[in-house]
């Protein structure tokens, strides 16, 4: 796959894939949610992300600095992002419904340099926009000419700038593509790939998702998170695939509608996602010819047995579950056609992968007992970094391996099994939620005096965010509050991180320094017993 | 009372938009951030300003603005 030492994932993902003869094959069929569907091929792909590479010269960006994409699906999406890693400039996604708090902690902590969006989300950029200092373009993606000398309209600049692009030799250690993750505690980190990843992520689309020159491959995925650019941009564009991306929400008829008339082949999608079609009637599937489908993957948290057995029976298709994270940039362990499925597990390590079952300190634990997932370092599509948090990263290795947070069990057979993670993360419909950000966010409002933030089973979304809420003498629990604090976290974080239940309390549990004990309020939410709690303050 | 112009203000309450002008073809894709989580945040909103309750089948009927216009309309006092 690598020609003459070139490793730069957007040559790769289009000009040598015309190279190759593929120039007229369809790289992807664009679905919006309402309108007309449109074919772009790899030769399109080529010459709109060249224009963008051209178009970020022009503005003078310089390789190694940074771009945010902040948009709906999108077929600009796919030409940003391509064109920017061809200019050597590293692509950051912004999941489109991040609010404005959370687009400060990215764009600010990575000092971006440009964003590209639309019109209708300019409102929340400029309510940070002075708390920016190096942001010095906004390129906008439905205006028709430029605002000012810092907003400025996409189609122009598009159509002024040469569709000829020659890509810098680039080689695998060069900064790509930027996805922050949430932590229990502090901001989110900026996770950073570098161009070698995509070895990583064409191998894995290949052996794992059984990609091929044949197949018709949809990854329902979000390009915000690492699933929507590894596996619905590079991995498949890497090997040639046609996509199918569509524009729309989700919707059980819709999306049935488009694996049967679209003839997809390959589809990735998410746990949560496959537990709503779970729920529609059955007689919905009946009326569809899903013959083309071979392979049924997903990711994003533990895929349950139940969606499994629906699944054989309800589809006649078995689902493929499989696991990595923002910093591993690539799947790691998966099941996978070939190999026998135990439903609830998360199959066996890809080729090369090397995980391992460690106690804290290191030391290895016995098969069929937990302990915390870690990964033998070395592999292509491991993160480079976390963007001005070395200690950080730093702190992720520990005697020889990557501490991956989540536990796990690996049985007899070589099979691991998903357990939880080993800090306060809250994954809640396959996507990772600081309880530091939501408990940040509800103090930010002037009835709060205390906030606690914490995961607890969900039967659709793996996990649902519960927020406490202790309020200042002289306010009062209302349904108006509780509404107002429900906007105030989806509009400042995202609507992901909202709360699906919010209790007024009289205290937040705490330690006698201060910490929040999220592990009393689980307990307590949970009914169970709180343990140890010797350390509570009065 | 006009259903209209209160759900239009929650509207843009809720997904943060004060440009948003309700039609009642108007779909969750017509509308940035309408997505499952955020019409959670709707539908609670709409029941206490309106201090109403949607079943849940009512919930899975909406097909558009205009279906949840006419079930408020239906539940409010004539």
């Amino acid at each position: 796959m690598i020609i003459s030492g070139q490793y730069n994932i957007g040559h790769i993902c289009t000009r040598q894939q015309c190279d190759k003869g593929l120039a007229d094959k369809v790289a992807f069929r664009w679905l919006p949610a309402s309108g007309e569907t449109s074919a772009i091929t790899f030769s399109d792909l080529d010459r709109h992300s060249n224009r963008f590479a051209n178009a970020l010269a022009n503005l003078g960006f310089a390789p190694g600095e940074i771009l945010f994409t902040f948009l709906p699906k999108c077929p600009e999406q796919f030409f940003a992002f391509l064109g920017t890693l061809k200019r050597q400039v590293i692509c950051g996604t912004l999941f489109s419904n991040f609010g404005d708090e959370a687009l400060l902690d990215r764009l600010g902590d990575s000092k971006a340099k440009g964003i590209v969006t639309k019109k209708s989300f300019l409102k929340k950029l400029g309510r940070i926009r002075d708390q920016l200092p190096h942001l010095k373009y906004i390129l906008v993606t439905d205006i028709g000419s430029h605002q000012s000398a810092e907003v400025l309209s996409y189609p122009v600049l598009m159509s002024e700038a040469s569709s000829e692009f020659t890509t810098p030799l680039t080689s695998p250690d060069t900064p790509s593509v930027l996805h922050y993750t949430s932590g229990s505690t502090g901001k989110p980190k900026g996770v950073l790939h570098v161009h070698g990843s995509i070895l990583m992520q064409y191998a894995t689309a290949r052996e794992v998702l059984r990609l091929g020159p044949d197949e018709v491959y949809w990854c329902t995925a979000d390009q915000g998170w690492v699933t929507g650019t590894s596996y619905g941009i590079i991995g498949p564009w890497s090997l040639g695939v046609t996509q199918i991306h569509y524009g729309g929400m989700y919707d059980a008829a819709k999306w049935f509608d488009i694996l049967q008339n679209e003839k997809v082949t390959i589809w990735y999608s998410a746990p949560t996602a496959l537990r709503m079609l779970m729920r529609e009637e059955s007689s919905l599937y009946k009326s569809y010819d899903l013959s083309h489908l071979k392979h049924i993957f997903c990711v994003g948290e533990p895929l349950n047995p139940e969606v499994i057995q629906w699944s054989r029976t309800v589809l006649k298709q078995e689902i493929y579950d499989t696991w990595f994270q923002t910093e591993t940039g690539a799947i790691m362990i998966a099941n996978r056609p070939g190999l026998e499925v135990r439903p609830g597990s998360m199959g066996k390590p890809v080729a090369t992968i090397e995980p391992a079952i460690l106690a804290d300190d290191g030391a290895p634990v016995p098969d069929g007992e937990q302990g915390n997932l870690c990964l033998k370092p070395g592999w292509p599509s491991m993160f480079a970094t976390y963007l001005n948090k070395e200690t950080a990263y730093r702190q992720k290795f520990s005697k020889g391996h990557y501490f991956t947070g989540d536990t796990a069990v690996k049985d007899h057979e070589g099979y691991y099994w998903f357990k939880g993670r080993s800090d306060d993360v809250i994954n809640t419909g396959g996507h990772l939620i600081s309880p530091f950000e939501v408990e940040s966010a509800l103090l930010e409002l002037e009835e709060v005096a205390e906030s606690g933030a914490i995961g607890v089973p969900d039967e659709l979304l793996f996990e649902k965010v519960v927020a406490f809420v202790h309020l200042h003498a002289g306010y009062s629990a209302s349904k108006e509050l509780e509404i107002k604090l429900r906007l105030h976290i989806s509009n400042r974080v995202s609507s992901i991180a909202t709360p699906q239940e919010l209790f007024f309390v009289d205290k937040v549990p705490k330690n006698k320094s201060g910490k929040i004990m999220r592990r009393v309020l689980k307990a307590r939410y949970l009914g169970q017993d709180e343990g140890d709690i010797s350390t509570l303050e009065d | 009372m006009g259903v209209i112009e209160p759900l239009t203000k929650i509207f843009r309450e809720v997904f943060d938009d004060e440009d948003i002008t309700l039609s009642g073809e108007m779909t969750a894709d017509d509308v940035d951030g309408w997505d499952s989580l955020s019409h959670v945040n709707l539908i609670v909103t709409i029941e206490t300003r309106f201090n109403i309750k949607f079943t849940q089948k009512e919930l899975l009927t909406f097909r558009n603005v205009g279906d949840l216009m006419d079930s408020i309309q239906s539940k409010l006092p004539s």
